[in-house]
């Protein structure tokens, strides 16, 4: 199971697009299940993939940390929603902070083996954690990270600053760009 | 399960104690209630006490920019902690403070999730004026949605829920707050009230309270022998002292801040009358205790009071904002001896007819309902819970 805050046509920023040549190529080798924020609730198929589109209950939030913690529980609504009607899943599988969230509550419900992408963090967008503000997402990264049992990246430079900068554990990393690195990934998981 | 960002010895408002007392009262009758809450280190992270398993989570392992990020980084810490246990038959959640964790859970165990609202941003501030206000209020709207039931606890609390929220009036239980007869209990003798005449507020130091209208009728009452004593702290504290000076009542005025129980119950037998001037009230736990020690009440017409007292019968009330109908009021029930007696009277008469117990017993019911209704319906979980 994967789960983002953006796919085509939901479209936020670049990770969207990033998913879009992704996603495909992994439903073509093992049965997936997309959870993705949309503009209203809906299971259908999209791109050889379970789509389980859920919308944003709330509209209002003084952040986007406020709305992402929000934003992360309808995640968990149409998570739950695949994994009582589908059946269990052997993993989920979350984008950057802006989904891990449910992706460790789900972990924590369920047992599934949360694996976590991370694109970029918030001192790699930031430069610096020069408020309040950086520094609770910072921490929620952190937080998710950790919880993570793998975390997948796409560059050498981003596998040095997680263990650098959130003290993670290089086991626990894995350096993957294409579906089949990433399927090898959850190979090593299950072992 | 209750999930209560409150929980003794971590208490803020009227939630905590309510949750506390409900929980312990539904244990009595051996139901198993564990409460879900927050700690800051210095409580226990997993007790029993008073037949209630107490799990408490600390926040303080993540930085926050506000409250409303703390109380969400607090409701995550409470999904991971609340699936280390098991599943629960009920999942119940108190305000928009624990709505996140309400809601994940119920999603994620698929068990009925019912919600205590008590009290509302809307009613509290009287109009949303930036994003967090908004986002509180969203919240509350989510909870009420996605309730399977919703407590209130008066038929003000009802209507405000329904006209605010959009909430369904009849998806909504009115279920009255009760109090702690231990107060009673200690004063069973009857207050004793000797020299000057005492004129009481006991309540948190905000514009809701309405303290500043006791402020202002006591400058009314210049020539009047008595005396005002302001218990309770909050933010308006600087400036109820400063128009206490402003208006040449600081001798007759005093602030206590917040004291123990015992010196409560010690004020309260000196007390002549007590004031509950609230501008916002959903339902007013105080008018009870002090009711049921025999303490004449003075309540302005609005929220819960409006409901638990009727005026002359058990209690005084005034025009709600209105320091001059109050003062007059105060001036009646000091003045009038025959009229202190009738009130006092009937006020422990009607004082009885609310108690914790009571309220653990229809919120039984409520959830013996709610049960039934979950096992003949389909929505059940499918997948296995760890």
């Amino acid at each position: 199971m994967h789960i983002s805050w953006e796919y085509p046509p939901w479209v936020v920023g670049g990770l969207s697009q990033e998913l879009k040549m992704l996603l495909p190529e992994i439903a073509k080798r093992v049965r997936t299940i997309l959870v993705v924020r949309g503009d209203r609730d809906e299971v259908s198929e999209m791109d050889g993939m379970r789509l389980f589109k859920f919308a944003s209950s709330i509209r209002s939030s003084p952040h986007i940390l406020a709305y992402i913690h929000a934003l992360n529980i309808d995640l968990v609504r149409g998570a739950a929603v695949a994994i009582h009607e589908e059946g269990d899943i052997p993993l989920v599988h979350t984008h950057d902070w802006v989904s891990c969230i449910a992706g460790v509550y789900l972990k924590s419900c369920f047992g599934a083996p949360l694996v976590t992408s991370v694109y970029t963090t918030e001192l790699t967008r930031s430069r610096a954690l020069g408020a309040l503000l950086n520094m609770g997402i910072f921490d929620i990264e952190r937080h998710c990270f950790s919880r993570s049992d793998l975390v997948i990246v796409k560059s050498r430079e981003m596998e040095e600053h997680l263990t650098e900068k959130f003290g993670l554990d290089r086991d626990k990393i894995a350096f993957a760009r294409s579906a089949d690195d990433i399927i090898d990934a959850y190979r090593g998981l299950k072992s | 399960m209750a999930i209560t960002w409150e929980y003794p010895p971590h208490i803020v408002g009227g939630l905590g104690r309510h949750v506390y007392n409900l929980s312990v009262h539904l244990a009595s009758k051996g139901i198993d209630v564990t409460v879900l809450s927050f700690t800051d280190g210095t409580s226990e992270r997993h007790e029993r006490a008073d037949g209630v398993e107490i799990v408490r989570v600390n926040p303080y392992v993540m930085r926050y920019p506000d409250f409303i990020s703390w109380i969400e980084g607090l409701n995550m810490l409470m999904v991971e902690r609340a699936a280390d246990l098991k599943s629960y038959d009920i999942i119940h959640v108190h305000d928009w403070l624990t709505a996140y964790s309400g809601i994940a859970l119920k999603h994620m165990w698929r068990r009925p999730l019912l919600a205590t609202i008590h009290a509302t941003e809307l009613g509290r501030r009287k109009v949303l004026t930036n994003d967090s206000e908004r986002h509180i209020h969203e919240m509350e709207w989510w909870l009420t949605y996605e309730a399977w039931r919703v407590i209130c606890c008066s038929e003000y609390m009802r209507r405000e829920v329904h006209s605010s929220l959009g909430c369904p009036a009849d998806k909504i239980s009115v279920i009255h707050n009760g109090y702690d007869p231990k107060m009673a209990r200690a004063n069973s003798a009857g207050p004793r009230k000797k020299g000057k005449k005492t004129v009481l507020f006991v309540g948190r130091l905000v514009y809701e309270k309405g303290p500043h209208l006791l402020v202002e009728a006591a400058s009314l009452l210049k020539d009047k022998d008595l005396r005002v004593i302001i218990i309770g702290d909050g933010a308006m504290r600087p400036y109820l002292e400063g128009l206490a000076r402003k208006l040449n009542v600081s001798e007759k005025v005093t602030f206590l801040g917040h004291v123990d129980d015992e010196t409560l119950l010690s004020i309260y037998e000196e007390a002549s009358v007590l004031v509950i001037p609230s501008l916002y009230e959903p339902f007013g736990i105080v008018v009870l205790e002090a009711m049921s020690l025999g303490i004449p009440v003075i309540v302005s017409n609005t929220g819960g009071l409006d409901e638990i007292v009727t005026d002359g019968k058990d209690g005084l009330k005034f025009q709600s904002g209105s320091a001059e109908e109050l003062a007059r009021a105060i001036v009646r029930i000091l003045e009038d001896e025959g009229l202190r007696a009738k009130l006092v009277e009937n006020a422990k008469s009607r004082a009885s007819e609310f108690s914790w117990d009571t309220t653990a017993e229809q919120t039984l019911e409520l959830y013996k309902r709610v049960l039934d209704e979950y096992n003949a319906n389909d929505w059940k979980p499918k997948a296995g819970i760890r």
